[in-house]
């Protein structure tokens, strides 16, 4: 009985906070974020997801960041294969993407390249639309050099978006995360 | 059977209660809050500059390697908090963080055109000296309440290109983090 108690407490709050899709966080795709992260009083939950991360969190008003640990077929992430993220974001002021290390949150890119994407400054197709490509090899349009092995995060952060408060919340329009070879 | 039934139901029972001692404790218990963190980038009362994210160091706070980041660190204590100055003419935004890592109260500058940072952080007693006019405060400051004492405020900058960086870490340290004299 011991062990079910201990297995069940600990192993419900672990999965609670990293993963915590039935307890207030959102899921698009590949990607999520908690939603209450940003207000006064978030739910339980979300307080200890907080004090579990020990990081900077953006204010409600301030924007929402989205992690994405898997691509769109839910497979990890992963250092060696080639990743092409497609499709269009929520309407926001701009926004970032940032692949970094899972466990300490460090940008994995060439230290002497460009570290992230930002929405401003990327090369874009004549309807708006842009292609982005994560990868160790050289790859078209718009790239990242990421470097090192194992798995990897990749961290959306979308400024001054009103894209998940109200009620009719265009939630579905985040890019999708595809893989295309694998060294 | 229906025994070994009971006992896994009461297990599971059990489990429930501590995983909601460990949720609700976990604020409480956690080593690696936020406020110790920035507690340890610098002390006094700031504007400190956070260091950028790069990938030759750990970036426990997340930050974004595309934004400049400064801290004030706030005790209401000795009285209402004061974060104001100049900033340029870009996307930056602030928040008021308490010290289990929530934000108290954020906002914008809408559509990148203002540039002046005004912000009063008051305890409630402090707010209700505000009310009774026995404050005074300058015309235009942006009221803020928190419940707690010990809090940190964040200022978000976003250069227009990482060739502007060093430029606009310095405005953001020319901010002026202060008491408002009583």
């Amino acid at each position: 009985m011991l062990l079910v108690a201990l297995a069940v407490g600990f192993g419900l709050s672990w999965y609670a906070l990293s993963d915590g899709r039935l307890f207030g966080a959102i899921e698009i795709g590949p990607w999520s974020a908690w939603r209450d992260v940003g207000v006064p009083a978030p739910d339980p939950y979300t307080r200890a997801f907080i004090a579990r991360a020990g990081a900077l969190e953006l204010g409600a008003s301030e924007g929402i960041q989205f992690v994405a640990t898997t691509d769109s077929d839910n497979r990890r992430l992963d250092r060696a294969c080639r990743y092409r993220i497609d499709g269009s974001t929520p309407a926001a002021r701009f926004w970032t993407l940032v692949p970094v290390a899972p466990d300490d949150g460090r940008p994995i890119t060439r230290a002497d390249g460009p570290l992230d994407f930002q929405s401003s400054r990327l090369s874009r197709a004549g309807d708006g639309s842009v292609e982005l490509y994560v990868s160790k090899a050289l790859s078209p349009q718009n790239w990242l050099e990421i470097t090192g092995d194992g798995a990897f995060d990749l961290v959306l952060t979308l400024y001054d978006t009103s894209s998940l408060s109200g009620v009719a919340a265009d939630v579905a329009a985040l890019p999708s995360i595809i893989r295309e070879t694998c060294a | 059977m229906i025994r070994t039934l009971l006992w896994l139901l009461a297990g599971a029972v059990l489990g429930g209660i501590i995983h909601i001692a460990v949720i609700l404790s976990l604020p409480a218990l956690s080593a690696t809050s936020a406020w110790d963190q920035v507690a340890a980038v610098g002390t006094g009362p700031g504007p400190t500059v956070l260091p950028a994210a790069t990938p030759n160091a750990p970036n426990p706070l997340r930050l974004d390697p595309e934004l400049t980041y400064a801290v004030c660190r706030i005790d209401l204590r000795l009285g209402p908090a004061s974060v104001g100055g100049t900033l340029p003419q870009a996307f930056w935004s602030v928040a008021v963080y308490s010290r289990a890592g929530t934000v108290v109260y954020s906002t914008t500058n809408r559509d990148g055109v203002g540039t002046a940072l005004d912000l009063g952080i008051f305890n409630p007693a402090q707010t209700r000296l505000l009310a009774e006019q026995k404050l005074d405060v300058a015309e235009g400051l942006l009221i803020v309440e928190a419940r707690e004492d010990d809090l940190f405020v964040v200022v978000r900058l976003a250069p227009p290109h990482p060739e502007m960086r060093a430029r606009y870490e310095k405005a953001l340290g020319n901010l002026k983090c202060g008491t408002i004299a009583t």
